[in-house]
Order: C-alpha cells, then sequence, then structure tokens
C-alpha cells in the first residue's frame, strides 16, 4: 500500500479520541418513565462526570473505529498502486505481409504476435498503458497514445498485416517518440533484428515470431496488347522461394467467368510464363493455388489502351524532314495525322495560329519579330541543358555542331538549351497562354544533330510528353504503393472518386489525378459521379515479402528501465479508494442504525404478559 | 407491546357494581334511565296548553274542568345512557408489568360496570379512530393495545357522543392544563369520571442514584441523579398535578379518583364507589 499523503494518516488520532470517549462516557443504568416532563430540573447530570469503567466493546464503537481507520486512509491517499504511474508499453507492430504467412498448423506470426502482445498487455495489470504503432512508408498509430488495454485489444484484434516490405526505421523512430523516457519500447516481426534496416535497437525488446516457410508467389505480371496481332499476352513471374520444384494451379477469370486455367510447376528461384489471352477482356484476375502466403497469389490486370499520337510532319524537304521520318520510325504507338497531337513546324511559322490541340516542335529560323540584334552563328559546344525538362531527359548534345543560330530578342524565349547567351532550344514566351511549342534555334540541313544518338532522344522525348498529357491513365497496371497518374480528357463534371475492393476515396476535380495505390489492391475504379472512367489493376508484387525464408524466433535485447508514465489521475483510480469510501459509508450509516436502534428499542422492551 | 391480558376471575368478582349515573337529564335512546327530553314514561314533567292533533288521552280534563282550559300532561322519557370509555394506549401505561396488569384489571371492571349498567358503550381509544361498541367486557381485551406515542387525551378532539357519561381512564403523565383539558373532557356530557392509574413508584419514587430516564413515548432521554433533592421536586410536581386534575374535576362537576396499580382490585372498586364512579348495581 502507497500514501501519496502521509500526513493525512494523522487523522488515524480519532481512533484514541474515538475510544477515550466511549470510555469515559457516562453509562448511567437505563430507566424507562412514564412522564420524562416531570423529572425536568435544574440540577440534572453529578457535578463530577462519568466513571472510567472497563471500555465496553460495542457495535457502536467498532463501527466509528473502523470510519476513523478508513476515513483516515483516504485522507492518507492510500493506493494499492503508485499514484497516477502507469506502465507504458509501446509496441511496434511489423505490418510487411510476410506476418501474415501462415504455417501448415494455420497459424500465422501475425497471430503470434498477437498473442505475445496480449500477453504484455496482461502482464502490465490493468492499469498498464499501451501504444501501439504500425510499421510502413507512413508509420501509424493502432491504438493510443497510451491507450488503456481495454481500447488496444480489439485494435490488436483488427490488425492485418499487409504492406510492401519496407524498413522498420520510420516506425521505429515513431515508436522511440511515444515511448519517451516513460514507456517501454517491444518490436514485433518475423524477422531478426537488423533484417529491416531499422538500425541500431538498444534499449528495446524485439520478439521474432517468424518461421522459415516455403513460398510460392507472382513477383511481376504485365498484360499487353498487341493492336496489329489482334492478340493479348500476360506475362507472369514467379518466385519459387523453396528448394524443388512445387506445382501449383493457375486459374485465369474475368469477372465471374473463368477465361483460363492449367496446373504449373514452378522450379526453384524466379521463372516466368507466358499466357494468351484474348484482347477486349475486361480487367482478368489471376491466382495460383494456396500456399504459406495468399497475398502474392493474385494479381489483377487490366488490358491497357495505348494512347496513340497524331504526329504531323510540315518541315520542308531536305536531311531534317528525312531525318524526323526516320526517328518517329523509331517511336511506338505515333500516327501520321492532320490534325495531329504534335506538328514538327518550320520556325517561321511558330506563331501562326494552329488547331487547338496541337503541340508545336519548330526548326529553322525564327520568325522576325523574334530575332534580336547580331549575326547567326553556328556552336560546337559547350552547350548548357535545362536537364530536369522531360524534353533534354537523356541528351547530352555532345560532339553536336548546332549551326544557323539566329540571335533572339530577350524575353521572346525561355532557354532549354543554349550556348553562351545564345539559345539553342527554348519555348516561347508566348506559348504560356496556348498550346506548347518548342523552338530548335537550328539549320537543320546543316547540323550533324539528326546523325547524332541524341536526336531519336528527343524526338521520342517530344511525343512522349504530349502522349502523357493525353486523357488516360498514365499506365494501366500498378504495384501498391506506386504514384497512380490519370488525366481526364475533359473538365469533371461530378464528384471524382476511386474505389478499390473496400477502399474508397475522393479525388480533387482536377484534369489531372494523382494518388497512391491502396492497399490491398485488386481492381481500382476511377469514377465521375456514379459513371465508371477508367478501370486499373493495382497488385502486390513484392519479391522480399514473398520469400520466407529468413523468418526466425527469438528475442532479442531487453526493455529499458523507464519510471513509468505519470498520468494526471485522481484517487478515483485506485479501486482502494472506493473500497474504503464504501466501508466509510457503511460504517457511518450502520453507527447511525445501531444508535437510533438501541434508542427505539429501549422504550419498547417487551413485557410479560398478565396472569390470567 | 404485549396484548393487554386481564384476570377476569378477579375482575368479576369485584364487579357487582356499576357505573353512578348523574341526576341531570340523559341523552341516549329508549331504555330504562330517564331522559332529557319528553316521553313516555310515568313520570310527570309538564303542562301545556292542548294544540289540536294532541292525543286527548293526555288532556287533564280535572283541570279543565277547574279552569275550563285545554291542557295536555307532558311525561318524561326513558332512554339507555351513552357511555363512552376513554382509555389511554400510549406506551406510558405499558412502562412496566404492574402497571400494565393493574391498566387491565381496571379497563375490566370499567367493562363490567359498563354492561352492568345496560348502557349503549363505546370505547374511544384515538381521536382519528372510530369508536368501538363494548358489547361484552371481554371487546375490552381486544380494544386497548398500550403501543402509542402519544394518549388520546392530548388530542384536541375526541368523538364524544353529546349527554354521554364520560369514564376516562390514563395515567394523566403528560404535559396539560388540568383546566382545560377536563372542561374539553366534560363538554356536553352528561358526567365525566377522571381515573388516573400510576405506579406507587411514579408517584413516590425513590433515590436510586443515577439513572438515564427515558421516556417509554420516545419523547427524550434525561440523564439524571435520582437523589433526594430530585426526588422531592418530583413529588411536589407529581402533587401538583394530580392535584390539578382533582380541583378542575371538581370544579366541573366530574368525578375523579386516583389509583395505585398493584391495589387488590376489590379495593379499587372501592374506591372508585368512594369517589362516585362506580355505585351499587
Amino acid at each position: 500500500m502507497i500514501f501519496t499523503t502521509p500526513l493525512g494518516l494523522l487523522a488515524l488520532l480519532a481512533i484514541p479520541a474515538i475510544v477515550a470517549i466511549h470510555l469515559f462516557r457516562r453509562r448511567f443504568p437505563i430507566r424507562p418513565v412514564a412522564g420524562l416532563f416531570l423529572w425536568q430540573m435544574a440540577q440534572r447530570t453529578p457535578e463530577g462526570g462519568g466513571r472510567i469503567t472497563r471500555l465496553p466493546i460495542t457495535t457502536s464503537l467498532i463501527l466509528e473505529c473502523l470510519a476513523a481507520l478508513a476515513l483516515a486512509l483516504i485522507l492518507g491517499g492510500a493506493r494499492l498502486s503508485p499514484a497516477g504511474v502507469s506502465q507504458h508499453l509501446v509496441v511496434l507492430l511489423d505490418d510487411s505481409a510476410s506476418m501474415a504467412a501462415a504455417n501448415a498448423a494455420g497459424e500465422s506470426a501475425r497471430d503470434r504476435a498477437a498473442r505475445r502482445v496480449l500477453g504484455e498487455i496482461e502482464r502490465l495489470g490493468p492499469g498498464g498503458r499501451i501504444t501501439l504503432v504500425v510499421s510502413g512508408e507512413r508509420p501509424s498509430v493502432l491504438a493510443g497514445p497510451a491507450a488503456l488495454a481495454l481500447e488496444a485489444r480489439p485494435a490488436l484484434e483488427k490488425w492485418k498485416p499487409a504492406a510492401l516490405h519496407h524498413s522498420l526505421a520510420l516506425g521505429l523512430r515513431l515508436a522511440r517518440e511515444l515511448a519517451g523516457r516513460t514507456g517501454k519500447l517491444m518490436i514485433v516481426s518475423d524477422l531478426a533484428p537488423g533484417a529491416r534496416g531499422e538500425g541500431e535497437i538498444e534499449g528495446a525488446l524485439w520478439v521474432s515470431v517468424g518461421e522459415p516457410l516455403a513460398n510460392v508467389g507472382i513477383t511481376a505480371a504485365e498484360r499487353t496488347l498487341s493492336p496489329e496481332a489482334g492478340r493479348g499476352v500476360v506475362s507472369l513471374t514467379f518466385g519459387n522461394y523453396s528448394d524443388s520444384t512445387s506445382r501449383r494451379h493457375l486459374r485465369i477469370t474475368a469477372g465471374s467467368k473463368e477465361v483460363g486455367s492449367k496446373d504449373i510447376d514452378v522450379p526453384a528461384g524466379v521463372s516466368s510464363l507466358t499466357l494468351p489471352l484474348s484482347p477486349g477482356l475486361p480487367a482478368v484476375r489471376i491466382d495460383l493455388s494456396g500456399d504459406a502466403l495468399s497475398r502474392d497469389n493474385e494479381v489483377t490486370l487490366v488490358e491497357p489502351r495505348p494512347r496513340i499520337v497524331g504526329v504531323e510532319n510540315r518541315l520542308r524537304d531536305g536531311r531534317g524532314r528525312q531525318a524526323l521520318i526516320k526517328a518517329l520510325g523509331a517511336v511506338a504507338s505515333v500516327t501520321q495525322a492532320n490534325p495531329g497531337h504534335l506538328a514538327f513546324i518550320e520556325a517561321a511559322a511558330i506563331d501562326t495560329a494552329g488547331a487547338p490541340g496541337v503541340w508545336k516542335a519548330a526548326f529553322g529560323r525564327p520568325p522576325a519579330g523574334w530575332l534580336g540584334s547580331g549575326e547567326p552563328g553556328d556552336f560546337i559546344g559547350p552547350f548548357v541543358l535545362e536537364k530536369r525538362h522531360p524534353l533534354l531527359a537523356g541528351t547530352t548534345l555532345g560532339g553536336v555542331v548546332w549551326p544557323g543560330v539566329m540571335p533572339l530578342a530577350p524575353g521572346t524565349v525561355r532557354p532549354l538549351a543554349s550556348a553562351g547567351d545564345q539559345v539553342l532550344i527554348g519555348v516561347p514566351a508566348v506559348s504560356a497562354r496556348s498550346d506548347p511549342a518548342y523552338l530548335f534555334n537550328i539549320d537543320l540541313d546543316r547540323t550533324n544533330l539528326v546523325r547524332a544518338p541524341d536526336w531519336p532522344i528527343l524526338i521520342s522525348n517530344l511525343v512522349e510528353m504530349r502522349r502523357q498529357s493525353l486523357p488516360g491513365p498514365e499506365r494501366w497496371n500498378y504495384q501498391i504503393g506506386e504514384w497512380v497518374r490519370v488525366r481526364l480528357g475533359h473538365e469533371p463534371k461530378g464528384p471524382l472518386r476511386f474505389r478499390c475492393g473496400t477502399v474508397e476515396r475522393t479525388l480533387p476535380a482536377s484534369r489531372q489525378l494523382e494518388f497512391i495505390a491502396p492497399s490491398p489492391g485488386g481492381l481500382l475504379q476511377i469514377l465521375e459521379g456514379d459513371t465508371l472512367l477508367f478501370d486499373i489493376g493495382v497488385n502486390f508484387f513484392d519479391e522480399t515479402e514473398s520469400s520466407l525464408r529468413k523468418q526466425s524466433t527469438a528475442d532479442a535485447g531487453r526493455f529499458a528501465d523507464v519510471s513509468g508514465l505519470t498520468a494526471e489521475s485522481g484517487p478515483a483510480s485506485d479501486p482502494l479508494f472506493w473500497v474504503l469510501l464504501a466501508i466509510t459509508t457503511a460504517a457511518i450509516v450502520g453507527n447511525w442504525w445501531v444508535l437510533g436502534a438501541g434508542i427505539r428499542s429501549q422504550p419498547l422492551r417487551p413485557l410479560p404478559p398478565l396472569h390470567r | 407491546m404485549p396484548p393487554l391480558s386481564i384476570d377476569w376471575a378477579a375482575v368479576r368478582a369485584a364487579a357487582a357494581l356499576r357505573l353512578a349515573l348523574p341526576r341531570t337529564p340523559l341523552g341516549g335512546r329508549n331504555g330504562e334511565r330517564l331522559g332529557s327530553g319528553t316521553g313516555s314514561s310515568l313520570e310527570f314533567q309538564d303542562y301545556r296548553p292542548y294544540a289540536p292533533g294532541d292525543d286527548l288521552r293526555h288532556v287533564d280534563w280535572a283541570a279543565y274542568a277547574r279552569s275550563e282550559l285545554l291542557a295536555v300532561r307532558l311525561y318524561r322519557e326513558e332512554v339507555a345512557p351513552r357511555i363512552d370509555l376513554v382509555v389511554d394506549t400510549s406506551r406510558s401505561m405499558g412502562v412496566s408489568e404492574q402497571k400494565l396488569r393493574a391498566y387491565g384489571e381496571l379497563t375490566g371492571l370499567l367493562a363490567c360496570a359498563c354492561a352492568s349498567t345496560v348502557a349503549d358503550s363505546r370505547v374511544i381509544t384515538r381521536s382519528a379512530a372510530q369508536p368501538q361498541p363494548l358489547n361484552v367486557p371481554e371487546d375490552i381485551e381486544r380494544l386497548v393495545a398500550c403501543d402509542s406515542s402519544h394518549s388520546a387525551l392530548e388530542d384536541t378532539h375526541l368523538p364524544f357522543r353529546r349527554r354521554s357519561l364520560r369514564v376516562v381512564v390514563s395515567d394523566f403523565l403528560f404535559p396539560h392544563d388540568a383546566d382545560v383539558l377536563v372542561s374539553r373532557l366534560a363538554r356536553d356530557g352528561a358526567m365525566l369520571s377522571l381515573i388516573q392509574l400510576t405506579l406507587q413508584d411514579e408517584a413516590e419514587p425513590n433515590a436510586e442514584g443515577p439513572r438515564r430516564l427515558v421516556d417509554v413515548e420516545g419523547h427524550g432521554e434525561l440523564d439524571l441523579v435520582i437523589d433526594e433533592t430530585a426526588i422531592h421536586a418530583y413529588r411536589a410536581r407529581f402533587s401538583r398535578l394530580r392535584l390539578g386534575l382533582s380541583r378542575a374535576a371538581r370544579r366541573t362537576g366530574a368525578r375523579f379518583a386516583y389509583v395505585v396499580a398493584g391495589t387488590p382490585i376489590r379495593d379499587v372498586a372501592k374506591t372508585l364507589a368512594a369517589a362516585g364512579v362506580l355505585e351499587a348495581a
């Protein structure tokens, strides 16, 4: 028992006072009378006071002493546990998908982790405080901070690890911050310390609850479509993390309809499989028969719909035009169109109005109004490139002779590549309010750029930039955690949201949508109001998590000596307070009843019956 | 509090008495005693002038012959007296076994006297309770239970009947003004009899030393050394109380008798007869 205010124990002096009162109290023999009023006279009591007689142990004395003792203990702040101090345990739960891998008995590392944590909660007792932190790229608090066991238990029951491979470092940092100097820290993972890149774990208990298991999983998948050939293909990459070939059953379904089924032998290590798939099918789901980890046995693939870029080649005949035709021939999903999405034109016509939505790539002498003072010049470098711009990604312009560079008036073009104070490639300032345009200040007939490796790269970058700006998803199948980028072909007219299994989120009303592919994945649908815009496949591909060979079971490290969590809690937080309060109340009420009953009962003493 | 238990053999042995009746007219139904109104007894009451419709048999023809005036003779009525027996059911009447027994014998004696009187007898125990008829003397055992926290006499109104004989039995050990109390009890009554019953110890207590006096009716406690001084003061107050009752009774024409518990019932009967409460049947 602990006393938070020991001075309150001075109230125990009330007990000898009560005993003294009972000892010295006058105890006259009781005499019932019929007319007390006749006895009421001036001299009522003896002058000498009461006599000291043997202390009668009466019920009243016991109850009064009991009430005084209980009150003194309350005033002394008696507690069964330290006042306001609770044991605080911060648990970092490894949220990796491998924690869900189950052994032959159906028991997973997650089950063992939950059992271990519940054991620790039991050990802390009812006053213990728990903080559950879930690891991940963005660690989160599952219960707490400093939650009661009552709150932590249901949160732990709901915990389902499903994240991709990640470092525990961020989670460990959050857990340490939450633990501070008052909480103990425990990490529960299926791997040994250090295996998840968390670094130093001093002052914490690392509990490994893993079990090495054999597993086969789909570590990569791709669905392609060849419109020219009129066929689709699914390419799967398997990882067999065991020492022997494993036989599995593969099943492909589109909606509720099975479109393919096959028994396959998956050799140890990495292997791949290509399956034909009819074009035009909706999203297909591919399932591999079960093993330790079910998370990597299923993928959802959406048929890609390539965004074809229409180009116009309006360059005059010459080396440049031919070189452009050659370069465009090497870029996929490009077609000639008029008007197209991208027009290659002479620079002199760059400021003329064109069809809306047509990007311009202008080569040659700029319009006269853009020219500055000075003579044209030829440059062989060095060139200053704006490497962050996607147009110049992968280019060096090494060894390129850049002839016919016309001096430009200041402010007409924002340079992307320059030589000295001359702009070689730039973005016209006027194009900021219209469709994008790029000025190549170069004489294509005299340059060796068209024969340099940078030429097809430049053309490809231009085409891909335009392709990225076309409506539709950037890709059609993603891995969980990847950024999904979708461009709408119109301004959204209704609320935008996406739905992926049980996950549903609202998206900002914008033509350019960006969000992270949510876990647990599956078919992701982007909706405008109730109208389906796009289907996207989101899948779990993680070789590291699929490999369950390094899992282990052991405890490492130990809890740090901490002071415990000091909580603002009154005496009511301790059960002893309520017990003492109940005793006090019962004793006072009992004493009142006993005294009252005594007074009431004396005049009503039963008298023997009269003789007949 | 145990029920009243009466030694009826002893009581009946001493119960060859009936309640004394006053000379004043009584109220009641037709019976054997003269009433206060005009009736059909043989006792002449008065003359009055003849009125049409009077029974011609009651015309005094002799007087007509003398005075030539028609007059009819009126006779006294005969009634059965009404008796209201007021018994004190407060706990003080059962403060001791001796007092309770004496109270039982006294009320039994009075019940027998009521029966001998051939009267319409009722027992009044509380102001709020309906008076109960006393058909046979044994009814008194059922009607009297000393368990009340106060005496019915302390109530300002008791359900007396007009012109009734009223017999009040109590120890009168409650604070009161005797004149007011007796006047209230005697109002509109034919006769009032007060019988005070106390223990000898209540009249003349002995020095007992320190005692905690507890009022049996729950009116408090008092720590007191009962010495000669206290005894002297108590006796003086008790005497004043009894004397006050006696004088108030005398002033209102009521009878007053004082009975000490423990007195043989035969002697009690004599005491009541001597006080005019009872008379030979």
